[in-house]
């Protein structure tokens, strides 16, 4: 009888152990990982898509070094050919050719309109600006529940759907603080994009502030590549075009 | 007039319906080619701007331009211009240019043509920390939007229309970057080369000088500064900085200060003769930009010319004029007219020739939910005479490449002040811009 108690005890921890063992910090690293290696360059095409159907794209050249540098090339339409986008941490910077220099933006700006905004477009490592409050397992999904880690981040609460196989988003809700919905995305077509890296084609979002509207954002190209810092400069912006 | 408002409307409607009809048939794609790169690219700009102005015949301004013609209240123009741009590149090396062409037909003047190379620069760049370049091209120094008292070696800008592309200066440059980790995140360096000889920049200043400057730049604690200086030579030297900051993530905070050594103007006093005046001159500005939640931006700016004109002395110059004309009137001597002429090109006629201004743009983003329509209020005061314009501006950018602005200027102020004597009390404007 005694070693029955033992075996119970035992099978209970088995079970017990591995939701009181995940790490949500780590685990949300491991997201951010598997989304994108730590330094890469990558080409992305952005659709805003109104009610009526009508739709607007811009493709971007992307560079990304470490948690806090990234920087994006507008390669089409000519509308916005050589506009370039600089995010160094919490600061950002929008270079328009005619405009001739760097001007700040912020992170709630959108700079090709629609429902994506600033932040969303010059992603950060999640990590690097949230904490993990709380993680949920759903079935083969992982629930985390991450706050801002400052003020000056873009949301202040995301809840984040992650794929226990992949270890990959399915969907991310942004909150505010009062955990009002300000939108939300949709990871979509999970693919091989060469080098190791598979992750969703397809981001799509939603807003219930843009009834209607749908912004899309899809990975034709990801590849990790090494950059030196001098390119994540104001100085740099007007050349991101000789990375390519 | 009202045929010219129904001239507008009609080029508004068929601007807005023609490529409309052709998104319905547009579908997505993201073919590999589109990202493809070419070691050449070619592209442009064009450009109608159909402008009516409601005349002041009684302002300064107007008698002295128009003293010899009769004019009526209104004068229509039609603006057309056309931007050719192109890049050759291989390895390291690089080759720019961009052409402008303006044509203006006004409805008494008939038409004038410019063409001009606004850009053309050969670029070498062996790392990602140095570049080199040289030619025609705009160095764009200073934080402000309307006014930049630090851009010292470019053309100035237009404030009434702040991102306007101008035409270059001849200039060798080089930058060199640096990043590091810590508070200073960003240290880089851009020396200055700036000829100003025969059919070489000679509208600059003194001629057969080769200029030298230079601009350091700091990322310092997430707050971006610029140190620039410029040495004597066909313009006296001056030195100056600039500084950007973001306050929130929704707030940010610019200046520039400027110090310009035995600054020289011509100024007229109130017996009509000109002096010469000599001494330092310190300009300065301090402006915000804001972000709401519900997406309305502002700007706004605060702007000290050191080298602009008391309100004395702008009253000077246009009672000058108002001599002149009754002279012109009374015995068709143009003299005085003519000398007033020379003394608006000598500094009188410039943009925002006086000494304080207030600059407040309020743009809102996609009110009621329409993509890509941002309404604007832009006011420009005059502190020392308290002269003012409003610009209401419509501005629509959801077709692809096509850009439609719609504004109206309208020019306040009293007699004897900047705006006031401005030779319209109102201008109604229509761009219609495409890029290819």
């Amino acid at each position: 009888m005694r070693k029955m108690k033992w075996i119970i005890v035992f099978l209970s921890l088995l079970i017990a152990l591995p939701v009181y063992a995940i790490d949500g910090t780590a685990l949300l690293k491991q997201v951010d990982r598997n989304l994108s290696p730590d330094s890469y360059e990558s080409y992305r095409k952005l659709i805003n898509i109104e009610p009526d159907g009508k739709k607007k794209e811009f493709t971007l050249f992307t560079v990304k070094k470490g948690i806090d540098k990234v920087a994006s090339l507008f390669i089409a339409p000519a509308s916005e050919k050589g506009r370039s986008t600089l995010r160094l941490g919490d600061n950002m910077w929008l270079f328009i050719p005619n405009v001739g220099k760097p001007i700040r933006i912020t992170s709630l700006q959108s700079v090709v309109g629609g429902v994506f905004n600033n932040a969303d477009i010059l992603q950060l490592d999640y990590a690097a600006e949230y904490d993990v409050e709380k993680v949920e397992e759903k079935g083969g999904e992982y629930l985390l529940y991450v706050k801002a880690k400052t003020k000056t981040v873009a949301y202040d609460r995301l809840k984040i759907w992650a794929d226990k196989k992949n270890v990959l988003p399915t969907k991310i809700e942004c909150l505010t603080e009062a955990n009002m919905l300000i939108k939300t995305l949709y990871f979509k077509e999970v693919k091989s994009f060469g080098g190791g890296i598979t992750r969703p084609a397809v981001i799509e979002t939603d807003s219930p502030l843009y009834k209607g509207y749908k912004s899309v954002m899809i990975f034709a190209g990801i590849k990790k590549r090494d950059f030196k810092d001098e390119v994540f400069t104001l100085t740099f912006m007007p050349n991101l075009e000789s990375l390519r | 007039m009202p045929r010219l408002i129904r001239r507008l409307i009609l080029f508004i409607g068929f601007v807005l319906l023609l490529p409309a009809a052709g998104l319905a048939e547009e579908s997505y794609r993201f073919d590999i080619s589109e990202i493809e790169k070419k070691p050449y690219h070619f592209g442009g700009y064009v450009e109608l701007r159909p402008v009516a102005y409601g005349l002041d015949r009684d302002s300064a301004l107007y008698k002295l331009q128009y003293y010899d013609q009769n004019r009526g209240a209104t004068l229509e123009e039609w603006n057309a211009r056309l931007q050719l741009e192109g890049s050759y590149q291989k390895g390291m090396g690089r080759l720019y240019l961009k052409t402008n062409t303006d044509y203006r037909y006004a409805s008494f003047t008939g038409g004038v043509e410019r063409t001009a190379l606004f850009e053309g620069y050969g670029t070498l760049k062996p790392s990602d920390s140095w570049k080199f370049e040289i030619g025609k091209k705009n160095l764009k120094w200073g934080k402000g939007y309307a006014w930049n008292p630090v851009n010292f070696l470019d053309r100035a800008k237009d404030p009434n229309d702040p991102e306007q592309s101008i035409e270059g200066n001849i200039m060798a440059t080089m930058d060199y970057i640096r990043s590091f980790d810590g508070p200073l995140k960003t240290l880089s360096f851009t020396p200055v080369l700036f000829p100003v000889y025969d059919h070489m920049n000679d509208g600059f200043g003194v001629n057969n000088r080769l200029n030298v400057g230079g601009k350091v730049y700091l990322l310092l604690y997430d707050t971006d500064l610029d140190l620039i200086y410029v040495v004597d030579g066909s313009r006296t030297a001056r030195m100056g900085m600039d500084f950007s900051r973001n306050i929130t993530t929704s707030f940010e905070i610019h200046g520039e200060l400027a110090h310009i050594r035995d600054d020289r103007k011509q100024v007229l006093d109130a017996d009509g003769v000109v002096h010469s005046e000599t001494r330092d001159a310190v300009s300065g500005l301090i402006g915000v930009r804001h972000l709401t939640t519900f997406d309305l931006t502002t700007i706004f700016e605060y702007y000290h010319n050191g080298t602009g004109f008391s309100a004395d002395a702008m009253e000077n110059y246009f009672g000058f004029i108002e001599r002149g004309y009754e002279l012109y009137r009374t015995t068709g001597s143009a003299r005085m007219l003519t000398g007033a002429q020379n003394l608006a090109a000598g500094g009188y006629g410039r943009n925002n020739p006086m000494e304080d201004y207030l600059y407040l743009r309020l743009s809102q983003k996609e009110p009621l939910d329409i993509l890509y329509f941002t309404p604007s209020l832009t006011t420009m005061v005059n502190l020392n005479d308290r002269s003012y314009s409003i610009t209401p501006e419509l501005l629509y950018t959801g077709i692809t490449n096509l850009e439609l602005r719609l504004r109206f200027g309208w020019i306040r102020g009293g007699r004897e002040t900047e705006f006031g004597e401005k030779p319209n009390d109102y201008r109604l404007e229509l761009r219609a811009g495409y890029y290819f």
